[in-house]
Formats: C-alpha cells, sequence, structure tokens
C-alpha cells in the first residue's frame, strides 16, 4: 500500500491506471464480501472495465442473478429511494464534508476566542482586536462569568445544607431547652454562623489549592510584561 | 496521555452478535463500499453497479452510469450497448459535471483537514498553557477563591473590551484625517459638522451591541 495521497482524477497513464484497476476492484470485492458476512446481507457488485467485455462481478453468476431479481421485484419506488450514481452520491458527500468543516471552524474559533480571553487576562492589550473580536470576546467573557456565578451559588448552597443539616439534628437533640419563639432565630443566627465557618475553611483549603506544583510555575506578573496595567491589581500574589 | 479508543482492530469475519453493532458496521461499511466504488470508476474509468440490501431489507445502489443502465447490460448479456447518438453527448456531459464535482469535494476536504490541525494545534497550546496558569483550568476545578479572583478579572476585562469597542466605533466615525480640511466656501467643514453628529449619536450606552449571534455561536 502506499499511503500516498491519490488525486481524485481519471488516471491518464495507461500501465498505471490499468494497475490501480486491478488492486482496487481487488480490493472492493473484499469489501462488498465483508459487508455481507458481518452485517448478514444480501448484496452484489457488477463491475465493466475497458480491459473485458466480461464484467467482473461478486459473489457469482447465480448469486448476482438472484440478488438482481430481488431488487426488481421491489416497488420501483423503494428501489429509487435510496438510489445513488456519481453525481448524486458525490453531492451528498460534499453536503457532509461542509457541515463537518462549518462545525470544525465553529470550534476552532473558540478555542482561538478563549485563547485571546486569557492573554487579555495577562496584560495584552485589546488595541490588535477588531470589532468581530471584541465581541466574540465579549460573548465569551460573559458565558464565563454565567459559569462561575452558578458555580459560586452551587458551593453556597451545599455550604448551606450541610450546615442546615447539622443544626437541624442538634435543634432536635435540645428542643426542651428552647421556646418556640426563639427557636428561628437561634437557628439562622446558628446557620449564618456556621456558613462564616465553612467559607473560611474553603478559603483555606484554596490558599493550599494555588500553591500547587511550586511557586515556580506561576507566571511573573509585571516582570516581563510591559502592558501589565491590570495584573498587578488582580492576580496579588504574594511572594 | 490516555488514549480515546482502541484504534484499528482486526475484526473477525462472521455475523457479528450485537445487533446494535451491527446495524452501525453496516452504516459505516456500506458508506465506505460505495465511496471506493466511486474512486474506481473516477481513477479508472470503470462502470460499476453495487446493491446491497440492509439488515432493516432496504435497498441502496450505487451505479455509474447508473443503475439500470449496468443491470440491463448484464443481464441482456449484450456487448454492444447505448448507441443512440446523443448517448456521446449526455456521457460527455456527465462526465464534466462529475470532473467538476470531485475537484469540489476535494477542495472541501482539504480545507476540513486543515482546520482539523489547526484544532490540534490551539489545543496543544491551550495544554501547554494550563500548567503554568491556574485560571486557565476548567472552572468547576477552581477553589472558591480563584474563582472570585477569576470573576473579578472578567468583570474588568468586559469593561475593558466595551471601551475599546467604543473607541473603535468612535475613529470609524472621526477619522482623524478629515479634521480640520474645509471643503466648502461656506465656511462649514461637512466632515466636521458630520463627526460632532455622529459623536452624539454614536455614544452609546455601556456595553456593546448584544447581537453576539454573529460570532462563533
Amino acid at each position: 500500500m502506499t499511503r500516498k495521497k491519490v488525486k481524485l482524477a481519471f488516471i491518464t497513464n495507461d500501465s498505471a491506471r490499468k494497475a490501480t484497476f486491478k488492486k482496487r476492484k481487488k480490493g472492493l470485492m473484499k469489501k462488498v464480501s465483508e459487508l455481507s458476512t458481518l452485517c448478514g446481507i444480501d448484496a452484489c457488485a457488477i463491475v465493466y472495465s475497458p480491459y473485458d467485455p466480461q464484467p467482473e462481478i461478486w459473489p457469482s453468476p447465480l448469486g448476482v442473478q438472484r440478488v438482481l431479481a430481488q431488487f426488481k421485484r421491489m416497488p420501483e419506488m423503494e428501489q429509487c429511494k435510496k438510489m445513488v450514481n456519481q453525481e448524486s452520491f458525490l453531492r451528498q458527500r460534499i453536503v457532509k464534508a461542509k457541515e463537518q468543516l462549518k462545525k470544525q471552524q465553529k470550534d476552532n474559533r473558540e478555542k482561538e476566542v478563549t485563547q485571546i480571553m486569557f492573554q487579555s487576562l495577562t496584560g495584552h492589550g485589546l488595541q490588535n482586536l477588531n470589532m468581530i473580536d471584541l465581541n466574540d470576546l465579549g460573548w465569551l467573557v460573559d458565558h464565563n462569568l454565567k459559569e462561575i456565578h452558578n458555580r459560586q451559588e452551587a458551593l453556597k448552597e451545599r455550604a448551606v445544607s450541610q450546615v442546615a443539616r447539622a443544626e437541624a439534628d442538634r435543634m432536635v437533640q435540645s428542643t426542651v431547652n428552647v421556646t418556640p419563639e426563639k427557636a428561628p432565630t437561634a437557628f439562622d443566627a446558628t446557620v449564618e454562623n456556621m456558613q462564616r465557618q465553612q467559607w473560611f475553611m474553603e478559603l483555606m483549603n484554596s490558599n493550599e489549592q494555588m500553591n500547587f506544583g511550586g511557586d515556580d510555575m506561576m507566571l511573573p506578573f509585571g516582570d516581563n510584561n510591559p502592558n501589565s496595567s491590570w495584573s498587578n491589581s488582580f492576580f496579588p500574589w504574594d511572594k | 496521555m490516555a488514549r480515546k479508543s482502541k484504534g484499528r482492530q482486526k475484526v473477525e469475519m462472521a455475523k457479528m452478535a450485537k445487533e446494535s453493532n451491527l446495524q452501525v458496521t453496516f452504516s459505516k461499511r456500506r458508506a465506505g463500499l460505495f465511496k471506493k466504488a466511486s474512486e474506481l470508476c473516477t481513477l479508472c474509468g470503470a462502470e460499476i453497479a453495487i446493491i446491497v440490501f440492509s439488515p432493516g431489507k432496504k435497498a441502496f445502489s450505487f451505479g455509474h452510469p447508473c443503475v439500470e443502465s449496468i443491470m440491463d447490460r448484464f443481464l441482456t448479456r449484450n456487448p454492444s450497448q447505448n448507441h443512440s447518438t446523443t448517448a456521446p453527448l449526455v456521457e460527455a456531459h456527465r462526465n464534466a459535471s462529475v470532473r467538476e464535482l470531485n475537484v469540489q469535494l476535494t477542495t472541501v476536504l482539504s480545507q476540513l483537514e486543515a482546520e482539523k490541525k489547526r484544532g490540534e494545534v490551539l489545543n496543544q497550546m491551550r495544554k501547554a498553557s494550563q500548567t503554568q496558569c491556574w485560571w486557565e483550568a476548567p472552572i468547576d476545578t477552581l477553589g472558591l477563591q480563584q474563582i472570585e479572583q477569576l470573576r473579578v478579572s472578567l468583570e474588568e476585562l468586559k469593561k475593558n473590551a466595551a471601551k475599546q469597542v467604543d473607541k473603535l466605533l468612535m475613529e470609524a466615525s472621526n477619522p482623524p484625517s478629515f479634521f480640520g480640511t474645509s471643503t466648502s466656501i461656506g465656511g462649514v467643514v461637512p466632515f466636521n459638522a458630520k463627526a460632532t453628529g455622529l459623536n452624539a449619536s454614536m455614544m452609546p450606552p455601556a456595553g456593546y451591541n448584544p447581537a453576539y449571534g454573529r460570532g462563533f455561536f
């Protein structure tokens, strides 16, 4: 197998064309056979070449006749529904390829704008961006802010529900000592207290997270960047 | 690096056991088979017909020049076919459009390949920078304080971007080169006047055109 990309056009060199025909015809027959076996279905192939008035066929003359008869027995509409020729087949492939291309371009654009966003955060100026870039950047920033908001809400909820559950258990145990009117306020105050403690604990935990991998991994903000107008104030590294 | 799939594996040549796999295999292999047949026609000038029945008994067929003519040619065993006067012309026309379609397809496929490569490059770059910049990691993995820091920075970036948009809009309506030119005898400098008029209306409220739909989404 050559593994060289072959141009999709008629091979003008006679000997090359004949050699290619022989190889590919053999491969085609193999593929039909495999399809039939693997999926347990009926199939046939008929190949006419300029080299032989007799066609090359699969599976056998009788097998081909049987499949053709089966095909012809179907109503014409059923025959034509999934019938293609070179032209229609190529058109279908073009449509599919164009769809894939569009999707890939969209994904790439998203990656590109994400990169722009992160670069902008570290001090690269926005002067080089055109309106389209700025618009897309704005969209992405908003999208990320939304995600951050959701994440923050989720974390708060988790903290509150954990605290509430713990307090509820404690309340159940000490109901004899508390009057009904006082109970709600005591409960709220405790929740608030516990909330604060919880958040403080998370802060401590995340502080540890920030130093993963050692200090040498952190970008030296303000050292190399002439445009680091915001980075110093928003990424205050205490070294 | 973990592999996403096992890659090409040898398949046993027997009817597939799982019904779901069988259907998928049929779809993929049928498409591949037709593609190979189409290529054989283009490359070597062969005339082919292939008929396959799906597991659901539907008939899929490929034919060049067309399924019926190949079927008839085979069944009648007549070596001499379509010898009407119009046939060569029709065939030439058909071959021309096929050639054109092949060119079109090749173009789109190479564009697709280029974009895929670009995607790979972008992925690599992102991966590399993620090892150095914690804020580039997925938001789900960040701690509370990190998220808050990121949020503040993003809000600032949003403001700066809006300012930049305003700046660009102003520059577009006030090209500096036109300032000071007087082109009319009446003393009114048309560009300046226009500029001031535009200036007033060009001051959008904080923020920019929320029609992000024009962007990549």
